[in-house]
């Protein structure tokens, strides 16, 4: 990799291929991990690892070329990869305001090395206080200079950066000063209202978009709209009770009108999704048509969840006799389907009939869990199903627990307990990698790998070889695979999307060419924007 | 006295293992696993055996495989850190490290604490200034206009809910008559020209908190000042005083307010300690920075090394406060004797 010679610091001084590299060795070394650091960087550099465990002075997949340029080299268990060019992501720090005086990026052949007393120790402190310092002392090398952080008022001041030579497309910014500043639900309407603030980033709440456009509606204020990269959804464990059926959680999805779940939930400021995406990644806009045409949407239509159920075999009562209506419906199980389920019976000649009750585990003050109460778990047309779901209201932790099956937080949560959870995901990073997801390897699952308990060969044959399959030059390839694969995990139903929202940003109108989405964030966008004349 | 202090100390000292012990495996009873939390987002960019490295190996940095015991005894420093040679805990002045914001919690505390305590001063000291005389007045006046409508505007704002008060008051102060600023502690981008203007600019933000939290506590004390004087002056002494031919401001501050002070003083005192307590409902309403917010935002997300450094900084608040109001009995009445 070669830089351009003409970059520099924000106090002038010039960047070369150390400034760019020494980081790397940091993120690679235990120096980080005993700093309270988390980096996967060594496991994926050549000789990262062995540089982590100490067994080599130097990281050899690291080597200085000259000046200004440098090389690295991927370890190559991590390759093939879709995603490989990640690896290859440099930031420039300086390595004196880092880490302090006295110390160097080294080469001598074998690979780099910081050298100087390069233990925690030695650089925490320098460390400490170049991460927390804001003021005309503090080297970066952004479009904007962290010139204040008052700490009491929580409010970070931010400058043009004269030596800024722009990104990647030679953009600089022409807001002159930044002030970011925290606010409240309760009250930043007020506070735009009165002139405290001007621009509120990423709005999510459906009611609070709402009172922005009120305001926006009254002048003064402009806003940009784009898609969430993921989206709310319940959960479903896949191997014991009655959602390890898929007919079951078909019939979940039936049972519950979604579009009208998002529309009450994100009040219009949002919709639905099949599978496990978010309307704003790339795949998605690249294959929508595709996605219309071959995934289920599986619309409310409580008549086909009902036959669902039947085909399946939730046709008993709970002494046997056949199902009648105000009844749960049960099922007759092997041995192996009956698990450790709690509500089994066994009747007198030895038949295992399952009900069909869903265990939920909700978390606590959340609106999402009221309003799938109303809509599904205490709905006219579960109960008519014959499908009882029971809330079960829990913290946060406590369901991740669960969700988890975390025996090192007690004996319980090692036993399936609950068969629906709702949660959230984003895919707020480029890199949509599902390997290992859907993994039937025992050992990785009691890692919390395969979170779902789908033992499904396709669903986990497609997640890997999406990334470790098909080489970063061949991305029709990869749509093909992501496709099938959302087409595979859209048949299964491991879990039940729920709402992906819709975001606005709002700024003042006096703000020209400002654009944001889920990918292009305000520390983007902002280089752009600039005042009307 | 003196012997009377370190008797009490030595109080103070046990109760404080107690209590810390106590919370501490309290907090250590929530399941929640933080070395998993911070690998939670490196999951999917690392393959299973490295995650499975890296989280044993996070759970060793951390301590947490280690007993119950061990771990309390290693937060207040009685116990080798996890490098096996120092000690490194509450008694060395390691408040522990918040695994939220990533700092140790002393550098976490220190600026919402001085946020809090400003605040909490100027309405500790308004409060007071305003309740005392208001409630010995309404005492001396008792069922006139003035004590009625007292009774009725204090029993409001101890009536309704403080975040009740804020958003009115809000509404009035910032939003319609544009007097004070909606939020924070300081106006966004400015550069002061000295100390005064940032001083004055940081009292414009706390004003209207502070008139929130005075409102909010008036109506207690007040009350409690006017049934405390009430009682006094229905003594006989102060019948005596009366008939002695005593100025009548002599008799009410001299004899019934030095009587009246003794229950009073324990919520004084108990006021004053307060200061370094914030409220979470002001200072979410009003965006503040303060020990209210911040132990909310512990709490909200597990950061229980720096729940627990402030709650044991409470605990010591509050038994330090509780000898503080013991020796004062004696000081404010001397039929008290304290060095027993």
């Amino acid at each position: 990799m070669t830089i351009a010679e003409c970059l520099t610091y924000n106090n002038g001084k010039a960047m070369n291929a150390k400034d760019f590299v020494w980081p790397t060795v940091l993120a690679c070394s235990k120096v980080l991990f005993d700093l309270e650091g988390a980096t996967t960087t060594y496991t994926s550099v050549e000789g990262g690892q062995d540089y982590y465990d100490g067994k080599v002075p130097y990281v050899s997949g690291l080597r200085l070329i000259d000046d200004y340029t440098f090389s690295v080299t991927i370890a190559a268990e991590k390759l093939p990869y879709y995603y490989d060019l990640g690896y290859a992501a440099f930031t420039a720090f300086d390595i004196a305001y880092w880490l302090g005086e006295g110390y160097e990026l080294k080469d001598d052949g074998e690979g780099c090395y910081i050298a100087g007393d390069f233990t925690a120790e030695a650089i925490k402190a320098q460390m400490e206080y170049a991460r927390f310092n804001a003021g005309p002392d503090r080297v970066s090398a952004g479009p904007y200079n962290l010139v204040e952080f008052d700490k009491a008022a929580l409010q970070a001041t931010l400058t043009i950066n004269p030596n800024y030579v722009g990104n990647f497309e030679g953009q600089k910014p022409s807001i002159e000063k930044i002030v970011i500043v925290k606010a409240e639900d309760a009250t930043w309407a007020d506070a735009i209202k009165t002139g405290s603030m001007n621009f509120y980033d990423t709005i999510t709440d459906g009611a609070h978009i709402n009172t922005a456009l009120d305001i926006i509606e009254e002048g003064g204020f402009d806003y940009v709209q784009f898609d969430r990269p993921g989206y709310g959804m319940v959960n479903f464990a896949c191997d014991f009770g009655p959602t390890q059926f898929v007919n079951v959680r078909q019939a979940i999805a039936k049972l519950l009108d979604r579009v009208e779940f998002a529309n009450t939930f994100c009040l219009g400021w949002g919709g639905v999704v099949n599978g496990p995406y978010g309307t704003a990644m790339w795949q998605y806009k690249e294959a929508e048509e595709w996605l219309n045409e071959n995934l289920d949407a599986y619309a409310y239509n409580p008549e086909e969840a009902v036959a669902l159920l039947v085909e399946d075999g939730w046709i008993y009562n709970a002494d046997g006799s056949d199902w009648t209506e105000g009844n749960i419906r049960h099922k007759k199980v092997t041995a192996e389907e009956a698990g450790t389920y709690a509500h089994n019976i066994t009747l007198a000649d030895g038949t295992i009939l399952m009900p069909l009750i869903v265990e939920w585990s909700s978390s606590e003050a959340n609106p999402v869990s009221d309003l799938l109460k109303v809509m599904l778990a205490e709905s006219d047309a579960t109960k008519a199903a014959g499908l009882q779901i029971n809330q079960n209201v829990m913290t946060f932790t406590e369901l991740l627990n669960f969700y988890y099956r975390d025996s090192s937080q007690g004996d319980k949560y090692a036993i399936p307990t609950y068969g629906m959870f709702n949660l959230a995901t984003n895919f707020s990073s480029a890199v949509y990698d599902m390997s290992y997801e859907w993994t039937d390897d025992p050992d990785l699952v009691a890692l919390g790998y395969n979170l779902n308990h789908l033992f499904d060969d396709v669903l986990d044959w497609l997640s890997m070889e999406m990334v470790y399959g098909v080489s970063p030059e061949e991305p029709e390839t990869y749509l093909i695979l992501w496709q099938k694969y959302m087409q595979r995990w859209n048949e299964l139903m491991p879990q039940l999307p729920l709402y992906s929202n819709v975001y606005i940003t709002m700024y003042p109108d006096w703000l020209e060419g400002y654009e944001q989405d889920s990918y292009w964030g305000f520390d983007k966008a902002i280089l752009y924007a600039t005042v009307a004349e | 006295m003196g012997k009377y202090i370190l008797k009490r100390c030595g109080y103070i000292v046990v109760v404080f293992l107690i209590i810390s012990f106590l919370m501490y495996s309290l907090y250590n009873l929530i399941p929640n696993d933080p070395a998993r939390a911070q690998l939670e987002g490196l999951r999917s960019s690392l393959k299973p055996a490295e995650y499975e490295a890296m989280y044993q190996s996070l759970r060793d940095q951390m301590g947490l495989n280690d007993s119950l015991m061990v771990r309390y005894l290693r937060w207040m420093g009685l116990w080798t850190d996890t490098d096996g040679k120092t000690f490194n805990g509450l008694l060395q002045g390691n408040f522990g490290y918040s695994n939220l914001f990533k700092r140790d919690v002393i550098d976490v505390i220190v600026d919402p604490m001085s946020n809090t305590i400003f605040i909490n001063i100027f309405s500790t000291i308004l409060s007071l200034a305003i309740t005392i005389p208001l409630g010995i007045y309404c005492a001396v006046h008792k069922k006139k206009k003035f004590d009625s409508a007292t009774q009725v505007v204090t029993m409001l704002g101890y009536s309704l809910p403080v975040y009740i008060i804020a958003l009115v008051f809000m509404f009035l102060f910032c939003v319609n008559w544009r007097i004070f600023p909606v939020m924070g502690i300081k106006t966004a981008g400015i550069e002061y020209a000295n100390n005064w203007e940032a001083f004055t600019d940081k009292l414009l933000h706390v004003t209207l908190p502070v008139i929130v939290m005075t409102f909010g506590s008036l109506g207690g004390m007040t009350r409690y000042v006017r049934s405390a004087m009430i009682e006094a002056l229905s003594m006989d002494y102060i019948r005596t005083a009366r008939a002695k031919g005593l100025r009548e401001k002599i008799v009410i501050y001299s004899h019934a307010w030095r009587n009246a002070l003794l229950p009073v003083i324990t919520s004084i005192l108990g006021w004053f300690l307060s200061i370094f307590s914030g409220s979470v409902v002001i200072e979410n309403t009003f965006s503040l920075s303060g020990m209210g917010a911040l132990y909310w935002q512990g709490l909200n997300n597990n950061d229980f090394e720096l729940v627990l450094a402030i709650q044991m900084f409470y605990s010591i608040v509050s038994l330090v406060g509780s000898l503080l109001i013991d020796i004062s009995y004696g000081l404010v009445d001397p039929r008290v004797r304290v060095d027993k």
